[in-house]
């Protein structure tokens, strides 16, 4: 599978999938979309498929098809990604009467994502910003990591690699991502699960924001406690090859 | 209130924990290779000390002065004991005369006669650095001798880091690198013939350790008549039958592990504990293969030094006088019984696997190995040093007394994992 075609699933599986904590955590994305029902469906050809849902105030990103008020084509993953960089528009094919909420509340909305998702050192001295770019840079980075896995070719060696089983990724009293390994497959999923087969944990926030935007060695991390690791470890040995392409993907 | 033995003074390991983190500033990823904290043998990372200050005989002592029984061994090449007064004599005598000099020592000669004379089938012995430096320079003697390419090995077999021993999408490595590797599980010669029959005439080479010690699942010993059916078909197609001793080598045979499992190869490569932890590593080998290791062009800055001969001299000799195998054997199996009725006294499943004197055990009772890695930390908090996914090395220095005092602080830690996961213990 081409560059841009895993690029257009980490688009919509990882980056797009985080509008749900964005109206979770953000005040003004919450009042945008406070009184919407909406969906929005995103078809790549040769890509993804995706419908993301603005209802009672939540978002959701469900993978397929599905009922929509708007649907959008994208002539290929390359398009879809230029429209993700704002340098390409989307085709839409159902909901010409609805366009006002794409182009006015959705883009305010990615607007807002954009906001978290790049942080600069006078936005993470707020406390709040600094975990919610946390989180969100958390979700992206380990939500891509699956999209990767079961795509990117040098990835699909490592993915073979991993046994079957679930990897709780967690920060100390914050939030947690499952990858799940199962059929050949990866799959991330928010939250813990009852019986992980292996743990990779961070000791705070501060050491999860420091080690996933790049500004502190995992080598340093695991040696001083800020990261561990415990249970089956070929699991976490062998993503840890697919974790290093996420940040190649998503630098 | 008198303090019970859980709550009594356990290890602390500040100055390591210091010194690391000078390490990291200075040394990508602090601790290169497999002895750092960061290759996760070590779990939890704060309950296992970072660096060593000393060793003798079983035991060596960390920077923060506590002291362990060592059943890692250096990951192996504490063959004898830690300082052994023997090879240290040796060694100690022949760096007087010179070590790395402008032509090789006269010991270079007599190591290679000694190893002739040891290992079984060997006609020849050539000397270097590392294990890996052996097995990489076996393969080309491989490729020299058949003039093929295709190597054949077992999955999640170990030959070391070079490119060629490593797997697509790790870190350095291009397919190109591995693209002549044929795979095949262990224990299974049918799979052999299928891929002599899928590459007629392109295998150079078979390379395996003598039985299956991977990290992370239980070690196999060769099914009966495995290694005869092997050595046939390699016999029968021209194909070089190497075998990899460098960690099983002189802890079950001095005649060599392929001599204990009844087979020939016709290359095999040692290392750890040729010379009791002096640097030096060998390929042995038979006539037939003499002109193909001549022809190679495999050499290195320190491959002559005289010191690790003279060390591997004496080295070979004590442990021939001392009948080391058997010896490593014994206390190996004295020390795995006595963990697993301690472990089945707190309804632990321990399962021990391997030659007694390089066993490999974890903790049965849930897939995880936490609470394998629960009771290996609790025991390196007591100064018994097991990491927590690896095969473990007994020296011939192990006395009774250590033993003792490892099953007594094995006791303590079941029954602290016991007390931690009531649910999951028998």
């Amino acid at each position: 599978m081409s560059r841009e075609t895993v690029m257009s699933y980490i688009n919509v599986f990882a980056v797009l999938k985080n509008m749900e904590e964005l109206v979770r955590v953000d005040a003004a994305s919450k009042e945008l979309i406070k009184d919407k029902d909406m969906s929005i469906q995103f078809t790549v050809n040769k890509g993804p498929k995706a419908v993301l849902t603005f209802r009672n105030g939540e978002a959701q990103l469900t993978r397929g098809g599905g009922k929509a008020g708007i649907k959008l084509y994208f002539f290929s993953p390359d398009h879809f990604n230029k429209m993700m960089d704002g340098k390409a528009n989307p085709v839409p094919y159902k909901g010409l009467t609805k366009i006002s909420f794409l182009t006015g509340t959705f883009m305010k909305l990615a607007e807002r994502l954009e906001y978290y998702l790049r942080p600069d050192e006078d936005k993470l001295r707020d406390s709040a910003y600094f975990k919610a770019n946390t989180e969100m840079t958390a979700y992206a980075a380990f939500f891509a990591l699956s999209e990767i896995g079961n795509r990117d070719e040098k990835a699909l060696h490592s993915t073979a690699a991993i046994p079957d089983g679930k990897i709780l990724v967690k920060v100390e009293n914050g939030p947690a991502v499952t990858v799940i390994k199962e059929n050949g497959i990866l799959r991330t999923e928010k939250g813990e699960p009852e019986s992980p087969r292996c743990i990779l944990s961070f000791s705070s926030l501060e050491s999860a924001h420091l080690v996933l935007n790049g500004k502190l060695d995992t080598y340093t991390a695991l040696a001083t406690g800020q990261m561990a690791m415990r249970g089956f470890i070929p699991m976490i040995e062998n993503m840890n090859p697919i974790l290093d392409q996420v940040a190649e993907y998503l630098q | 209130m008198i303090e019970t033995k859980e709550e009594a003074k356990l290890n602390t390991y500040e100055n390591s924990q210091e010194l690391f983190k000078r390490a990291v500033k200075v040394i990508p990823t602090g601790i290169p290779g497999h002895l750092g904290p960061v290759q996760s043998q070590f779990i939890p990372t704060s309950d296992f000390p970072f660096y060593a200050e000393r060793a003798e005989g079983s035991y060596f002592w960390d920077l923060d002065g506590n002291k362990f029984i060592d059943y890692m061994c250096a990951y192996g090449p504490n063959v004898l004991g830690y300082n052994n007064p023997v090879v240290d004599k040796a060694a100690f005598d022949q760096f007087k005369k010179g070590n790395c000099m402008a032509l090789p020592g006269k010991v270079q000669v007599e190591f290679a006669e000694l190893l002739v004379d040891t290992i079984e089938g060997a006609d020849w012995a050539m000397f270097m650095k590392n294990g890996g430096d052996a097995t990489s320079f076996a393969l080309m003697i491989a490729r020299a001798a058949t003039g093929r390419k295709k190597l054949v090995r077992i999955k999640g077999g170990y030959h070391g880091v070079a490119p060629w021993t490593q797997v697509d999408g790790h870190a350095g490595v291009v397919s190109e690198d591995i693209s002549n590797n044929l795979f095949m599980e262990w224990n299974d010669a049918e799979a052999f013939e299928r891929l002599i029959s899928d590459y007629p005439g392109q295998i150079a080479g078979l390379i395996a350790t003598p039985y299956d010690h991977r990290i992370f699942t239980d070690n196999a010993l060769p099914k009966p008549g495995y290694w005869q059916k092997i050595r046939q078909l390699c016999t029968d197609n021209g194909i070089v039958l190497i075998i990899d001793d460098v960690r099983c080598g002189f802890r079950l045979d001095m005649g060599g592990s392929a001599k204990y499992f009844g087979f020939e190869p016709d290359l095999a490569c040692y290392c750890k504990a040729l010379a009791n932890g002096y640097n030096i590593s060998s390929v042995v080998g038979k006539d037939s293969l003499r002109d193909a290791a001549s022809k190679v062009f495999y050499t290195g800055s320190y491959w002559s030094s005289a010191v690790p001969m003279a060390a591997g001299i004496a080295c070979i000799n004590e442990l021939k006088r001392i009948d080391g195998p058997r010896l490593m054997i014994e206390k190996g199996e004295k020390l795995t019984a006595g963990l697993k009725k301690t472990a089945e006294a707190n309804g632990i499943d321990l399962v021990i696997s391997g030659v007694p004197s390089m066993f490999y055990m974890r903790i049965a009772n849930d897939n995880s190995l936490m609470m394998h890695q629960e009771f290996c930390a609790e025991c390196a908090k007591r100064g018994v040093f097991f990491v927590s996914h690896h095969n473990h090395f007994i020296n011939c220095s192990l006395s009774d007394e250590d033993i003792a005092k490892t099953l007594e602080v094995a006791e303590e830690a079941f029954r602290i994992v016991k007390k931690n996961n009531p649910d999951k213990c028998n």
